[in-house]
């Protein structure tokens, strides 16, 4: 598999980490940082000199931040930490939880990371849209642009500028340390809903299509912020602005849930593959949206049936 | 490529290997430690049939690399019976008919014991979801199940 490899780094701190990369990409050949390698190892990418494994870098957990009820999750945190954090469960209606419970199959989820899901880019990245609809960010240590940028050589990328194309996060050469979730803008009195739906002949199956819905709404039942966003329909998971934009300002409710849902359906970019056609992909790209936002609707404790 | 040994504790004895980290468990434990019961099916991770569990979580260890279980418990199939019992799950497999050619059992059997670990009770639903990363191509699925729910129901002896 790894036949022409050269040098198989554990470094246990990120600067060492980065240190490494750098002395390897100096001395030549295509290398790759790895933590569960449940996709560099498939990839059998046989022209790699250099692997830097991840797993003893102290990037697996899941923190809130601060008092204002965001989080930070490690790169390293496993799929299954994600899974089964109870912390989670209790946030956003639990929608990293159940995204992260479809990807992939058991043994899959105890090794694959958030961080290896994200930094493969690839479009149908479950993880992708639920982080999108919490207008989540990722944190990258060192690489070209980054060390000479921020401090402590570290810099923010809004997830939706992280995917730059199918296999292309902006990482310039440096590590995903971290994702930052910001607490979501709920104002007093109102209420908030996320949801996620995914489409597949099974449920560990890569996507044919994955949604994420995060809807706010003020006392009077209008909304207030809305976050739509697709996976597996266009080259990178995207969000479907107008679809938001559709939202607020209106009532939250089933009408206005179906009119977003067409909207996005519209904004998306799918091709065809030998998991569904484009013309599916967009259709279900409609179908799985209004679902989500059916689910937000019920999540608030209104009859997704009924007009208010 | 200079080699730091690598230890691990393999079926509750402890092991040194001196080898590349870079090789996966899977051919280790094949050829190094001649513990072929555990099955090289896929190797891309996609049919369970090499699972084994690295602390007491189902692993593919098609896919993990042999530094990743530096320092940590793995148990194979080989490892799964205690004083010469067979583990509960082994017994219900038996019992239950729960393979036909038996290529894919030892994933099967490693599976659902990481899945008894982490849910010592769990429901049908639990069952056929929790096995869903592991094939059965000749189509003992329904036995499988029914393999897996008599053994979690019955003394609930754990790995």
């Amino acid at each position: 598999m790894f036949d022409r490899l050269r040098a198989f780094h554990r470094p246990a701190t990120v600067a060492a980490a980065l240190r490494l990369a750098t002395a390897e990409r100096r001395a030549g050949g295509r290398g790759a940082f790895v933590a569960g390698g449940t996709d560099l190892v498939v990839q059998g990418d046989g022209s790699l000199r250099w692997v830097v494994d991840l797993s003893l870098l102290p990037l697996r957990y899941v923190r809130r931040r601060g008092a204002g009820g965001g989080w930070t999750i490690g790169s390293t945190t496993t799929m299954a930490d994600l899974e089964r954090s109870a912390a989670l469960r209790r946030f956003a209606d639990g929608v990293l939880c159940d995204a992260a419970a479809t990807a992939g199959s058991p043994q899959i989820r105890n090794r694959g990371t958030i961080g290896g899901n994200l930094a493969n880019a690839s479009p149908a990245c479950d993880l992708a849209p639920p982080l999108l609809a919490l207008d989540a960010s990722a944190v990258i240590a060192g690489g070209a642009a980054g060390a000479r940028k921020a401090a402590g050589g570290r810099r923010t990328v809004a997830l939706e500028r992280f995917f730059r194309g199918p296999g292309r996060p902006a990482l310039n050469g440096g590590l995903l340390v971290e994702i930052v979730i910001p607490a979501p803008p709920v104002p007093r009195g109102g209420r908030a809903a996320w949801a996620f739906q995914k489409l597949g002949r099974l449920q560990s199956d890569i996507a044919v299509v994955n949604a994420a819905a995060g809807v706010i709404v003020g006392s009077d039942c209008r909304c207030r912020w809305a976050r739509i966003a697709i996976g597996a329909a266009g080259p990178t998971p995207l969000r479907a602005r107008r679809a938001e934009a559709l939202l607020v300002g209106r009532p939250f409710d089933r009408d206005a849930a179906q009119a977003a849902a067409a909207r996005a359906a519209g904004e998306t970019r799918p091709v065809s593959d030998v998991r569904a056609t484009a013309d599916y992909r967009r259709e279900m790209s409609r179908v799985l949206v209004g679902r989500a936002l059916d689910e937000c609707l019920e999540r608030m404790g209104r009859d997704p049936w009924a007009s208010w | 490529m200079a080699n730091d040994p690598i230890q691990f504790t393999l079926n509750g004895k402890s092991v040194t290997l001196q080898t590349d980290p870079a090789r996966l468990l899977l051919w280790v434990l094949r050829t190094d430690l001649e513990l072929t019961g555990t099955k090289y099916g896929c190797g891309m991770g996609e049919c369970g049939a090499c699972t084994v569990l690295v602390d007491g979580q189902a692993t593919r260890s098609c896919l993990t690399d042999l530094a990743a279980v530096r320092g940590k418990r793995v148990t194979t199939i080989e490892g799964l019976a205690e004083d010469g019992r067979p583990h509960p799950l082994q017994e219900a497999f038996d019992e239950h008919g729960g393979y036909q050619c038996g290529y894919c059992t030892s994933g099967m059997i490693m599976n659902a014991a990481g899945l008894l670990h982490a849910h010592p009770h769990p429901s049908r639903r639990e069952i056929v979801e929790g096995m869903e990363g592991n094939l059965c191509r000749c189509g003992a699925h329904q036995r499988i199940v029914a393999a897996i729910e008599s053994a979690a129901t019955g003394t609930g002896r754990q790995p």
